[in-house]
């Protein structure tokens, strides 16, 4: 039995309840084919059909107890499983945003947003499936017997020997299956994929001029897959037919035993019909376990890899300094404020982050104090620690060691909302919600009014893209709405900032996809945004530097040079070769 | 086209087949009710003590047989199923790739939403069940109906109206409510749950800035109610379903009192057997596990028109592409489509592979998406004789892709031409990839090995010229270093292969492929300048000879280029070499400092 479950709040409460349900649920099958024998018995014996009305109405008693009692249990597993999906739910959407953009980027989006939502569905199931057929497996199996033996002990012995066969047949032959599967992994991970992968290949496979044949392919693969398919099915169904199998041979070979022994005049009809009654019901719960196997094990899985994420969430937040209160990124924290104006500056002292423990530092004890306000440019090759160094002035990344100072106070950490509250943050790609203009241009100023908006989008280069849109500043963009460019994008985010003027802007890599004429274009918007503000712009587009007021050099997570442009220029170090290398001419 | 073309063909084709399922199905039923109707007459006739045991013989025999055959039927039933089922898939993917095909180059622009073509997939993957769950099982239940109907006549009117009347609760009343009353909640619950989805996914995207902005509480709490609303849909449809399963059982019970009742009073009359009492009371409860599961069968209705929705959606969008471009054929007096039949000039342009030379003569070209839309492309000409290398800069939207498209004839012009070697484009289209090949910002590696993703560029290539097309792209570390070198399966090397080297790979496939003319749309985007320019370094040694036509953001190796041109709204707004541009231009100046900072 899963561990977890009975750690889950309520669990115990629960439990009771439904085994005093099953308890009652089991009684009542019994009792139900008691009195569906009697009635039979009594007709065969030729007693007249009034005599037997009471006994008829104790059956469709049974009988509606019976269904009653198995609806409760289900209604009971259902909201318990309802209760422990929404909390569990709740728990990992709160520390998804408290590990933040690196962890989602990395796990993957979609990835993310099946587990919150068909991961808790799944999870629901099992606590759904589970918890029922748990209890009827252990109780109602064994209560049935025990009435068996008081009436025939011969159908006692068959069902009690066929159960175990059953099970350990059962259980061989889940493990054939799955080796079987195993074996056929790979080839069978290739065949299943095949036809997501054409479709998303469709374009290449038009310009390689393969798209036209490919559809033999296609029938071909699927022609394939069809026959592992099967290979595989014929092993699997083998396990619910041995359930199958077993159940019907027991219940027909206590139907030939009782037969033999009614001849020889060694029993009588009442209890040799009740046991045969009860025969069938005696495998049914192993037979429910069986068919919902899979599904109770998809949701059990689930269950883990949630557990997995939210304990992963847990550690890095006591590794934290001085982070304790869970979903703390959640709520925003009412602790001190912190100004930040000209004068002030933020100390970073020994910065280590190290992914894993024994590989490369992606920042090796970095030192460095940036000041309230001017234009910090971040350089270096791919690899060198420009994101990393940006991830973790925003937050969303925290310091394997090292401290943070500001204004010589120590902060606990960057993620703290008060330091948050001072910036805006502008990746490669900054994201559109799904929403109009206005509101994306607004988001983090929500309270902002229109004419706060306009000025923003203006300021932001957006007037004449606003200008030439029917619905302007509510024209619904990012998804579902207007597709907008990626320079287009850019601007959008800077009106963001401009809108909520925190006076800390950090860039990673703003305009390095972007075409050249519009890169030009928009470095003329941003430039005057920049001032009166600590800017930190991490690129690998050298044209910046010019502007920028100190340039760090990072090369392999550390700090190799800093200085303007033109010092760096002078001193014919790191910089300076890299800018040469940029304007080598291509051969 | 309707909802109809996805499952009415493969009727029509696999009738036999689905009969052979539809009948196990029965005999599946058949031998449960059997077992017991012959268990329950076994033993009321053994209790008769008849003198001979071999008088119970035949009801011993029976017994067991029925016993193994439920058992086997129904493994052989559910092989059957699930074999049709994945051949009618089989079908179901070849016919909706067709779909798609000739949409091949305007998938990316037309479905920008998501993951489409996954969804589609999946589409497709959910109508099976179809087969499975609902078509086979009802259709084995409507004729177990008749059968238990004619079975009961056989004894007794009165039996057959009572089991006609039972079984039609089970088998139409209670189905019938059941999916009128879930209908519109299944519906709702499917349009919320993926409101949930695009609400998260949203989310998840912009995580950065919900977190930064301090608002992520905000978005949980709106987020939690949504949540409950769908919560709450569920929540009622379950309880439905708990009650529509009380419902039927209880109708059980009551067929199961009746048979009691019936049979008493037959015996009594003398109308039946003592033996059968036990035997007609015990079969109901086999026999009606047959009908209980069709309104749940009847529930899951909803959940595949979606997809077939969905499905028919792409099929609409195939032909009204069609029609669009027949009209447009007509109005730019061009002839036959793509699919028109090759013209002997077309022949003689593309007659051997090893086509040296292709004259590119883009004349005065214009087109627009739509009628009364602004033209993505207007007045355009270009010469671009064999070996000429020809940067197109522009931002996005100024009709560069556009320009590509006219160029390997998949759109056809609104007004001028494009000719290949003196033959419209449009002409040429079936067989362009024998002139131009593309390289394009994320060609797409497919899941086979490494080798083979390369051998795509001409599938009869020796292994001796896939390795030296990958020397050629300066893979030949890199493959090296891979654990089976060309036999290493792709996704294996996902986590090795950086951007660079995933372009590399498609740059092979294409040396390999060997047309006179190489697109190269943007194929550095997202790759740091040292890549970068590696990467255009290794092309431009490997191209020599052929004509390049690169899109590009960057005006890194400009001073390569025979021809620089300028893109916006449509038309060209500055075009010259490297030199004469730096010489007239302050703009272009301005740009080239950009790359190349002084």
């Amino acid at each position: 039995m899963d561990k977890d479950l009975l750690k889950l709040k309520g669990i115990r409460a629960v439990m009771v309840q439904m085994a005093a349900l099953t308890l009652i649920h089991s009684l009542a099958v019994v009792l139900q084919a008691k009195w569906l024998a009697e009635v039979v018995t009594g007709l065969f014996d030729g007693e007249p059909l009034q005599e037997q009305y009471g006994v008829t109405v104790l059956f469709l008693f049974a009988f509606a107890a019976r269904q009653l009692t198995g609806m409760l249990q289900q209604r009971i597993a259902y909201r318990f499983a309802e209760r422990t999906g929404t909390s569990l739910r709740r728990e990992l959407l709160g520390k998804l945003f408290q590990l933040g953009p690196r962890f989602t980027a990395r796990e993957g989006t979609g990835k993310l947003v099946t587990l919150v939502l068909d991961g808790i569905s799944k999870y629901k199931l099992y606590l759904e499936l589970f918890l029922p057929r748990m209890l009827a497996t252990g109780m109602t199996p064994a209560l049935i017997l025990l009435f068996v033996f008081t009436q025939d002990t011969m159908s006692g012995v068959i069902l009690i020997i066929t159960l175990p066969i059953l099970i350990v047949f059962m259980i061989l032959v889940g493990l054939a299956a799955r080796r079987q599967t195993e074996r056929q992994m790979n080839s069978y991970r290739v065949l299943s994929n095949h036809f997501v992968d054409s479709l998303r290949g469709l374009e290449t496979l038009k310009y390689l001029g393969r798209s036209k044949g490919h559809a033999g392919s296609i029938t071909a693969v699927s022609d394939g897959y069809r026959s592992a398919t099967m290979k595989t099915l014929r092993v699997a169904f083998l396990s619910s037919f041995a359930l199958d199998f077993f159940t019907m041979l027991s219940v027909a070979s206590v139907a030939v035993s009782l037969g033999l022994r009614l001849v020889n005049g060694h029993l009588s009809l009442l209890p040799a019909l009740t046991v045969l009654i009860l025969a069938p019901e005696y495998f049914l719960p192993v037979r429910m376990a069986g068919a919902d196997f899979h599904a109770t094990m998809d949701g059990k899985e689930a269950g883990q890899t949630i557990r997995h994420i939210i304990a992963a969430a847990s550690s890095e937040e006591t590794e934290e300094p001085g982070g304790s209160e869970a979903g703390r990124s959640y709520t925003r924290s009412q602790e001190r404020q912190v100004h930040w104006t000209g004068a002030s500056s933020l100390a970073l002292s020994s910065v280590t982050v190290c992914h894993e423990q024994g590989s490369r530092s992606s920042l090796d004890s970095l030192t460095v104090t940036l000041p309230g306000t001017g234009k910090i440019g971040i350089i270096g090759e791919s690899g060198a620690g420009k994101s990393t160094l940006i991830d973790v002035l925003g937050g969303f990344l925290s310091p394997t060691s090292g401290t943070f100072k500001l204004d010589g106070l120590e902060l606990p950490a960057l993620a703290e909302q008060s330091w948050r509250d001072l910036i805006t943050y502008i990746p490669q790609r900054p994201y559109l919600f799904s929403g109009t203009l206005a509101e994306n241009i607004a988001f983090y100023s929500p309270g902002a009014s229109r004419a706060e908006v306009e000025k923003a989008a203006n300021a932001a280069g957006l007037g004449d893209l606003i200008g030439r849109l029917p619905a302007g500043l509510d024209t619904p963009v990012g998804g579902g709405g207007r597709p907008l460019s990626g320079g287009q994008e850019q601007r959008v985010a800077l009106a963001r900032a401009f809108l909520c003027s925190r006076p800390v802007m950090l860039l990673d890599e703003p305009t390095a996809h972007l075409d050249i004429e519009t890169e030009y274009e928009l470095k003329e918007t941003m430039l005057p945004l920049f001032e009166n503000k600590l800017v930190v712009l991490a690129t690998h587009r050298l044209h910046w530097m010019k502007e920028m007021d100190r340039i760090l050099v990072l090369d392999q997570g550390r700090i190799v040079e800093a200085g303007s442009h033109e010092e760096l220029m002078a001193r014919k170090g790191a910089y300076y070769k890299l800018a040469c290398a940029e304007r080598e001419e291509l051969s | 086209m309707n909802g109809e073309a996805w499952f009415r063909p493969y009727f029509r084709s696999y009738f036999w087949r689905f009969a052979l399922i539809v009948l196990l199905g029965i005999l599946t039923f058949l031998s449960a009710g059997m077992l017991l109707f012959t268990s329950g007459y076994l033993i009321s006739k053994s209790a008769l003590r008849p003198e001979n045991i071999l008088m119970v013989y035949v009801p011993i025999v029976g017994v067991r047989t029925f016993g193994i055959s439920r058992a086997v039927i129904h493994y052989v039933e559910r092989l059957a199923g699930h074999d049709a089922v994945l051949r009618i898939l089989s079908k179901m993917r070849v016919k909706l790739y067709r779909l798609l095909e000739p949409q091949a180059l305007f998938i990316r622009s037309r479905y920008r939403t998501g993951d489409i073509l996954g969804v589609l997939a999946e589409d497709i993957e959910n109508l099976q069940n179809v087969y499975i769950r609902t078509v086979f099982p009802s259709i084995a239940a409507l004729v177990m109906y008749v059968l238990a109907v004619i079975f009961a006549g056989r004894f007794n009117g009165g039996l057959a109206l009572l089991a006609a009347v039972y079984i039609f609760v089970l088998v139409a009343v209670l189905p019938f409510i059941s999916y009128r009353l879930t209908r519109v909640r299944h519906r709702q619950l499917k349009q919320e749950r993926s409101g949930l989805y695009r609400k998260l996914t949203d989310a998840v995207m912009g995580i950065s800035d919900w977190v930064i902005s301090g608002r992520a509480a905000q978005f949980a709490g709106s987020y939690e109610a949504e949540e409950a609303r769908v919560l709450r849909l569920e929540r009622s449809l379950r309880t439905w379903a708990r009650w529509r399963s009380l419902l039927g059982q209880l109708i059980v019970g009551l067929a199961v009192v009746s048979a009691v009742y019936w049979s008493g009073q037959q015996y009594a009359r003398g109308g039946i057997d003592v033996t059968l009492i036990a035997a007609f009371v015990l079969v109901v409860f086999p026999l009606m596990d047959a009908f209980l599961p069709i309104s749940e069968a009847m529930e899951r209705v909803p959940q595949y028109q979606d997809s077939l929705e969905r499905l028919n959606r792409i099929a609409r969008q195939r032909d009204g592409s069609e029609a669009g471009s027949q009209t447009r054929t007509e109005s730019g007096k061009t002839e036959a489509p793509n699919a028109g039949p090759q013209t002997e000039e077309s022949k003689k342009a593309t007659a051997s592979r090893t086509l040296e030379a292709l004259h590119i003569s883009v004349q005065d070209v214009s087109f627009a998406y739509g009628d009364g839309e602004e033209p993505s492309v207007s007045s355009v000409s270009l010469d671009i004789p064999q070996g000429k290398r020809i940067a197109i800069v522009g931002r996005s939207g100024a009709g560069k892709s556009t320009l590509l498209k006219l160029i390997q004839g998949a759109l056809a012009p609104s007004a001028g031409s494009v000719a290949l070697n003196g033959t419209e484009a449009l002409r040429l289209a079936p067989r362009m990839s024998e002139l131009i090949a593309v390289l394009n910002q994320s060609p797409h590696l497919f899941d086979t090995t490494v080798g083979n993703n390369i051998r795509l560029g001409r599938l009869d290539a020796s292994d001796g010229e896939v390795h030296q097309a990958a020397e050629a792209a300066q893979l030949g570390p890199l493959i090296a270093s891979l654990p089976a070198g060309y036999e290493t399966p792709m996704h294996e090397t996902g986590q090795r292969f950086s951007g660079g080297e995933r372009q590399r790979v498609a740059l092979a496939r294409i040396l390999l492929q060997d047309t006179p003319v190489i697109i190269l749309d943007e194929p550095t985007i997202g790759l740091d300048p040292k890549t970068e320019r590696e990467l255009m370094s290794t092309i431009f040694k490997v191209t020599k000879g052929k004509t390049l036509i690169w899109v590009t953001h960057h005006l890194i190796a400009a001073g390569l280029m025979d021809e620089i041109i300028f893109m916006d709204e449509g038309t060209i707004v500055l075009r010259g070499t490297h030199e004469e541009l730096m010489g007239q231009s302050e703009r272009y100046r301005k740009l080239y400092r950009l790359d190349r900072p002084e």
